[in-house]
């Protein structure tokens, strides 16, 4: 081993810890700044940018197909390549009542503290519910809003504290809002890109039916920007019910992850007290 | 990169679960930078809070393409350089000015708990001129490439080639035996 490579591993060992009750307080500062500020949609920015020039038009594209992969952006082209099936399938979940999910993912570029957690989701059309669970399965953060009346309420149970905003979001941040937690319009989304069938296999003890798409044909060299060399996710609905029962993005490159969105219960009538936020007696508005 | 993207667009839509992940993510590493860059315990604390809470406010301004992380650290490194041509410039006109140190206290107050080994490092790369300082943490901390920290130094590869085998050459020497271990 040289002496760079000694140093290097020097700098490594050097450890550096938090103070747990300094860091509360920093974190909370944050807060308070990001609450004096009011929310933007998203897309409006990423519509700008890709029109200014080619070289930032592939780059946003780039980025554009990762959060489609995710489930998370509308992407360019609105073609329906599918077939009957899967025609289907977007029918059917546009025309669920409700639906509950579970949302995970990790990266080799971030090291959790208590390993990575993941996130339960209940949606239906004018309520969103959300509970954070950190890596030791303890529940850290839980989200409600309400789009009828645009409140916002969040419980910080490490803290036991909690946020009241009002959504201030313009009509089409709203949409955007109420687009990108709607599992629904994911499928819509992946089914618009250009994807290939995987055939069938089982997945938790249920016959499903694949479909899978990479983007790394469709960014070309905007890839590098990114550092991923290859990028694929995969949609999987049950041949019985022809509801989705899984979709995973996976990525390598300088750092490699994946996002598994998974445990669907789709078209459930939810009972309107799941969304209904009951703040414990000993938390504190933050 | 990925998750990334993730965060920054759930912080533009105002959830306090992506700010939290951005600050869980990047906070140590910040301030480990921070340290061994300003080379006093408390400078690096203001400095890492400062860009926090400028980054809070800054959802309008963020932009998903590029590189949070970048970002980030180009903020602290900015305030960095800046705080220190400051003391410098006080340094110059103070008959006392005395160079900044490692703190070696630990306040319970205090945010970050340096190792050992954090401060002896902290301390020998104070011994090295800034920018040899800034290639060498660059390098071996956040694993930038030689081109990337030219272009952050606004000077050629060359240079940060020279200054980084001159900062290697000073380091050996300074750690001795430590880097053994």
């Amino acid at each position: 081993m040289n002496s760079a490579d000694k140093i290097k591993r020097f700098f490594k060992k050097a450890e550096l810890g938090i103070n747990p009750d300094a860091d509360e307080k920093v974190f909370n500062d944050m807060l308070a700044q990001q609450k004096t500020k009011e929310q933007v949609p998203a897309k409006p920015e990423i519509w700008r940018i890709t029109m200014k020039s080619p070289i930032v038009k592939l780059a946003a594209a780039a980025v554009i197909i990762v959060l489609v992969v995710l489930g998370l952006f509308e992407f360019i082209g609105t073609e329906n390549t599918s077939g009957v099936v899967w025609a289907e399938v977007a029918r059917k979940v546009q025309s669920s009542r409700g639906v509950v999910y579970r949302e995970k993912g990790s990266s080799t570029e971030y090291k959790y503290p208590k390993g990575p957690g993941y996130n339960i989701i209940y949606l239906v059309p004018k309520y969103y519910r959300s509970d954070g669970y950190n890596g030791e399965g303890e529940l850290w953060i839980s989200m409600y809003d309400n789009r009828e009346t645009g409140i916002r309420i969040v419980l910080l149970h490490g803290q036991k504290g909690y946020v009241r905003e009002k959504m201030t979001m313009t009509e089409a941040g709203d949409q955007k809002h109420a687009d990108t937690i709607d599992p629904r319009k994911w499928v819509q989304k992946f089914m618009s890109c250009k994807y290939s069938k995987l055939g069938q296999k089982t997945i938790d003890g249920v016959l499903s039916e694949g479909i899978e798409t990479t983007d790394l044909t469709l960014v070309g060299g905007a890839v590098n920007h990114l550092q991923i060399d290859s990028f694929v996710a995969r949609l999987w609905v049950s041949v019985e019910t022809g509801y989705p029962v899984l979709l995973k993005g996976e990525f390598t490159g300088q750092h490699s992850g994946n996002m598994v969105i998974d445990q669907f219960q789709w078209d459930v009538e939810l009972d309107p007290s799941v969304f209904e936020p009951n703040i414990p007696p000993d938390y504190e508005q933050m | 990169m990925l998750e990334d993207k993730l965060f920054i667009f759930r912080f533009k839509q105002g959830r306090p679960d992506a700010l939290r992940q951005i600050y869980d993510k990047y906070k140590v590493e910040l301030l480990k930078l921070s340290v061994v860059l300003a080379g006093d315990i408390n400078t690096a604390e203001d400095i890492v809070h400062d860009v926090f809470v400028k980054f809070a406010q800054s959802a309008e301004r963020i932009k998903l393409i590029g590189s949070l992380k970048n970002y980030l650290v180009t903020s602290a490194i900015n305030r960095i350089r800046n705080h220190l041509r400051n003391s410098n410039r006080r340094c110059e006109t103070s008959l006392e000015g005395t160079e900044s140190i490692t703190s070696s206290e630990r306040e319970p107050y205090q945010w970050a708990i340096l190792s050992e080994r954090l401060k002896l490092l902290s301390e020998a790369l104070q011994q090295l001129p800034y920018e040899q300082r800034e290639v060498i943490c660059f390098r071996m901390e956040m694993d930038m490439t030689f081109s990337r920290i030219a272009r952050l130094q606004g000077t050629s590869v060359n240079t940060v080639k020279g200054r980084y085998r001159y900062g290697i050459n000073k380091l050996r020497s300074l750690l001795n035996s430590e880097v053994d271990k």
